[in-house]
Parts: C-alpha cells; structure tokens; sequence
C-alpha cells in the first residue's frame, strides 16, 4: 500500500492565516482584467474589507453555522463575502454565477436546487445576479449585494477544526447535486499538503497564477488557500477570459514570473488550437515550475502536443505534472514527482479490457501515471467486497487522508455509501504500476467534461421528450478514447418499436439539440438503440458501465437505419 | 454600422473561432442551430466584443436566441 509520511498536525486554520498575511510586500491577490490591467490587494486590505461584511452579515442576523450562498465572478467582492462569511462563523457555499448567452431558466433552476440543498440563508451576489434570481430564491435572509449590508461592528466568531468551513457541489446539477462539506481541519490540512509543494528559497519567492473558478476546488482550495497559507501572491483572471482568450493564460503567467499554475487537460488542450504565434510574442515559459494537470481524465496526446508546441518559449516538460484529486478529499490525492518528467505507460489492451489486468506492453494502450500519495495520504485498490487487490489488478480507488470531507449535507445515505471506516471510496476505478497511480474509468456514474462533473440523469432527462424513444431508456456516460484530446459525451438511447423512419431519422439532432438546451454540452457520440438493448439489473436500472463496456466492445445492439442516417448527416 | 455588416461579422467569427461551414442567417438560433455548447457561446460572446469593439452584459444578453437577436444587440451598443 504505497503511502508516504504523515504530515505534521496543525490547529491553524485559514483564518489564522487570513490574520498573519500581509506581511510580505508580496502576499496579496491580483486580478487581471480582459485588458490585461491588474488590480492589486494585499492580504491585509482583503481582511479589512472582510471584517467590514462579517459586522454587516452579523447585523442582519447571520450566526454561527449558517450557510451563505456566494455568487460572484472572480474578483475582491468574492473574496469580500467569502472570508467575510468565514468571519462571522458562517459556511460559505460557492455557486457559479449565470454563463454568458447561456438559458436563464435552466441556471435559475439548477441554482434554486443547489441553494435547497445546502440550506443557504442568505445569499451573496452581484446586484444584476439578485435581480436575476429574484423569485427564483428565497432565502430566509434574502438575496443581497455587498453594498446592501447594514452596517455594524464584527465581532469575529473563533472557527474550531471540526466546524464547517466550506461546501461545495462535487457537480452542478438539477437532478441530484452533491453538496460536499468540508471542516477547517480538512480544509486547512489540505492547504498545508499543497503548500508543502512549493518551499520558497532566498533566490526563489513561488507564485501561482490562475483562471480556475472560485466555485471550484482546484481554484479555491488548489490555489487561493496555498497562498494565504505561505502569505504569497496569486494572480487571478476569471474562466470566461481564459476561455475566450486562451493566451491570457501564458502570457499572465509569463508576465508575473509565476511559478506555480494549475488546469483541467482541456485547457491545455484549448492552449493547442486556440493560441496564435503572434499572441505569444515576448512570452516567456521558462520560469513556470508546475504546470499542475488535473480534474478530469487526461489525454498523453495533449501533454506531448503541448510540451513540443511550447518548448519554443520556453515551456519545460518536467513542469507538467499530472495529479489527481476530487471534491469529496478537499482536492489533491496523488501528485506526480515535481520537476521530473511525466510518465506514460503502455498497458495490454485486450487484459485491460477484459480481465482488468494491466500488464506492460510496448503495443498496449497509453495512460498516463497521475503520480504517488501526497504527504498524509494512503490509498487501496480494492474489489467490489472491499478486498485489496494486488498491483496491476484494476479496482476501486478507496484513499484516507487529513483533508477527507465530513459528508454529503443532509445526505447521509449518500454518506454512508462513500466513506466506510475512514475510507473514502472515490468511485474511481485505478490500479497501481510501480507504485504509481493510473485510472481506468469510472465505477461510479458520472460525467466529466472539460473538469467539470455532471450527473448522467440530467443529460438522460433532457431528452424525455423527444418522440420515438422508450421513456426512461437513455444512457449518458463520458470516457477518454485512445488518443482523443479529451473525454467524449456519448448518448445511447432506445428507439420505440412503433417509431417511424421519419422519427428515427429525426432523432439524433433531436437529442442533441434537447441535450445542449438543457445542460449546454454538446453529445459527441450518439447511438440509437434496438429496444431493450440497454443492460439493466435485476431492478431494471440502468447500468451505464456495462453499457460503455459493451459498446467498445462492439456488442451494443445498435438499431442499423438510424445508425447509417447518422453516419450520412456527419459524413 | 448596418445589420447586413455585422451580420456578416458574426459569421466570420463562427467560420475563424466555431467552426462553423455554413451560412450565418438572422434565424438560426444559437444553441439549436449553431450547436454551441456553454464554451462556445462564451467564445461567440467574447469575440463578437472584440470585433465590434462593445461590450455585452447580462441585461443584453439576456433575451438573444438567435443570430438576428445578437445582431440587434450589437446594433443597439453601437448607435448608443
């Protein structure tokens, strides 16, 4: 059982830390603007600002323990609200703010469940977000802006390790949202394991840059509390800019002589096709230590295209570091060894597949090691009984550690299923090679895209109306193929026996459309079904990992007509 | 500026940042028709700005479907 020593235990928290920052000229939070114009903040006038929410959230009645809801792009009015919350004993739940051009009903709808879920009180917004959600919410305390609390004197609430510091939604979703909760302790822990990475020398002062979102770990607990930690600096930029403009990444990173960045393979990947030569002019790679790739499945095509393309200004491909993690562990649970290069083995296709046995094969499939135990962390690969299995037997990925969530709010069912004697059971399926971690696919179900997990159901759901389908006979499930640049959306879904042709061949544009409407991912891989072609239990549940197994595995029955109507529309 | 002119701008943003090899008309709706996932209509967003040299918030873009609602939008910050 590979495990690696135990880090030492500590009391401080992130408020402690939020008080003793600010004493470096360097520690603080820089945002960056879609001019590339910086606004600075130093740690101390982000606690100041902080102390003024927490006496006003204190003089509209939020006490100890009580959820606040956050909404608010990446900026100081987040952090104003977070640590503000955290001050006035609150727990701060982050939730995405409303996508550009994206369906107002559909986010109403998925905030008003997230907000139900995690019990909010209040909720903290943007005066536009209020607005918008007006109705939609009702929280005892009301939806506010920051500029709309009373004023009053905070009287600061000492936060103890076991209480509640954070909650956040494993996935955004209408259908089953997953409200993780994590203590000071886990919190704290984990900010420490990260921090522990990055040992600043007399030359060498590490900073980090990123355009993660705050609602998500890898942003919030992956970057802001490290540096809060090592009283550092972190340079911010909000998601859509990355998005739109891609090399508003390297060239932050570049200009800030940062040391540290992490991301999701598809940003990397978004890195390849949407930056020019012309937008890296004057950019200079050489100084980026870590270039952290974790979240979602990674792509060996992706690291390479993106060590060769980038080595011109500099990138150097002992930075990139694949690493593995999830909400439910606060975030990271393996690294790979820093400053080495990344390693990719090849595994026996055909033992993999079948026997899940990974063997070393100079012809077999690529995957990439996501690395060793961090510092404190154990982990198990074990079969469905919860027995251990030997290494190269693919199983259940089962880690302990400091930083592990208490549970799933108001869920413990839920609870029960994934934390067993002090083991969180990922529902990741993995096996160990030379000590080192590789994932096979999922045990769980669940659907994850460009670093973002969606529950199945809520893709499934999106296409209950549409006709010629068997109610209720829809799979959706994601996986990573063999040299794709990402994991692909695959819909399998059952035609009705009574559907007409002209019906069939409606159908795969009509699910996809009805899938981008209601969840806006777009379906890479959509099969029409003969009926009852789904693998069920004994229940009569779906069972999506049979239905991947069985469709690379060529033995889905697929409904030919509609196949081939599919093929011609693509082709 | 006229529709027919910013019409046209948009549809060189979908064919060099979307991909996109048909032709831009005012009814195609953007998610439906452009099958633009939440990534791409942010990447529409962003460029569209960047060529007309506007900015979008959410008050405008709360109402845009279509490519004929983007268009007026974008009309309506450049006479403002």
């Amino acid at each position: 059982m590979p495990e690696t020593p135990d880090m030492p235990e500590t009391s401080e928290g992130i408020l402690d830390w939020l008080e003793q920052a600010g004493r470096r000229p360097e520690g603080g939070l820089r945002f960056i603007d879609r001019a590339e114009k910086a606004t600075w903040f130093g740690w101390a006038e982000v606690r100041a600002r902080a102390l003024a929410a927490c006496g006003g959230l204190q003089a509209l009645g939020v006490e100890r323990g009580d959820r606040v809801a956050l909404v608010f792009p990446t900026g100081i009015d987040f952090f104003t609200a977070f640590f503000g919350a955290l001050l006035a004993g609150a727990v701060p739940v982050p939730l995405y703010p409303p996508a550009r051009l994206g369906r107002t009903e559909e986010y109403l709808r998925r905030t008003a469940r997230m907000l139900e879920r995690s019990g909010a009180r209040l909720v903290l917004a943007e005066s536009r977000v209020c607005r918008k959600l007006g109705g939609a919410v009702e929280p005892a305390l009301g939806c506010r802006a920051l500029t709309d609390l009373p004023l009053g004197t905070a009287r600061p609430v000492q936060a103890f390790p076991a209480d509640l510091a954070l909650i956040q939604f494993s996935s955004g979703t209408t259908v089953d949202p997953k409200p993780v909760a994590l203590s000071h302790r886990a919190v704290a822990a984990q900010a420490e394991i990260l921090a522990s990475f990055w040992p600043d020398t007399t030359e060498l002062r590490q900073s980090c840059v990123s355009w993660l979102p705050l609602y998500h770990d890898m942003g919030l607990i992956g970057c802001v509390f490290p540096a809060l930690a090592r009283d550092a600096g972190l340079t911010l930029f909000a998601p859509e800019l990355f998005v739109a403009r891609p090399a508003l990444w390297l060239r932050t990173l570049s200009r800030y002589r940062a040391t540290i960045s992490p991301a999701p393979n598809f940003a990397y990947s978004l890195c390849l096709t949407r930056i020019s030569d012309a937008e890296m002019e004057g950019v200079d790679l050489s100084g980026w230590q870590t270039a952290l790739n974790g979240a979602e499945s990674i792509s060996p095509a992706v690291l390479r295209a993106f060590c060769n393309r980038f080595a011109s200004w500099g990138f150097r491909p002992e930075a990139m570091t694949p690493v593995y993690g999830l909400s439910e562990a606060a975030l990271a649970v393996t690294f790979s060894d820093l400053g080495q290069p990344f390693q990719v083995t090849r595994f026996d296709r055909e033992e993999l597949a079948r026997e899940g046995r990974a063997r070393a094969s100079a012809e077999g499939r690529e995957i990439v090691s996501v690395g060793r135990p961090v510092p404190g962390f154990r982990l198990r690969i074990v079969d469905s009984g919860g027995h251990d299995l030997p290494a190269g037997a693919v199983g259940r990925v089962w880690i302990q550690g400091p930083s592990l969530m208490e549970g799933y709010l108001g869920d413990p069912e839920g609870t029960e299923r994934a934390l067993r004697d002090g083991w969180l059971d990922t529902g990741d399926l993995g096996f160990l090679h030379d000590g080192e971690l590789y994932l096979a696919g999922r045990a769980k179900d669940a659907v994850i895209l460009r670093g973002r997990n969606h529950a199945p159901e809520e893709i499934e759901r999106a296409v209950d109306e549409v006709s010629g389908l068997r109610a209720g006979s829809v799979v959706a499930v994601s996986w990573l193929p063999e040299d794709a640049p990402g994991e692909v959306l695959a819909l399998f879904v059952e035609a009705t026996r009574e559907a007409t042709p002209e019906e069939l061949a409606a159908l795969p544009d009509a699910c996809r459309e009805a899938v981008l409407g209601a969840t806006g991912l777009a379906v890479d891989r959509l099969e029409v079904l003969t009926p009852g072609a789904l693998p069920r239990t004994s229940s009569g549940k779906l069972r999506r990992g049979e239905t991947l197994r069985l469709y690379l595995a060529g033995e889905l029955a697929l409904l030919e007509p509609a196949a081939s109507l599919l093929m011609g529309a693509l082709a | 500026m006229s529709d027919e002119v910013i019409l046209a701008g948009i549809g060189e943003v979908a064919r060099v940042h979307l991909g996109w090899e048909g032709i831009v008309t005012p009814e195609l709706r953007l998610i439906e028709d452009l099958r633009l996932d939440s990534i791409r209509l942010l990447t529409l967003a962003a460029e569209v700005e960047n060529r007309f040299r506007v900015l979008l918030d959410e008050g405008d873009e709360a109402g845009i479907e279509t490519v004929g609602d983007l268009v007026a939008v974008v009309r309506g910050k450049l006479d403002a």
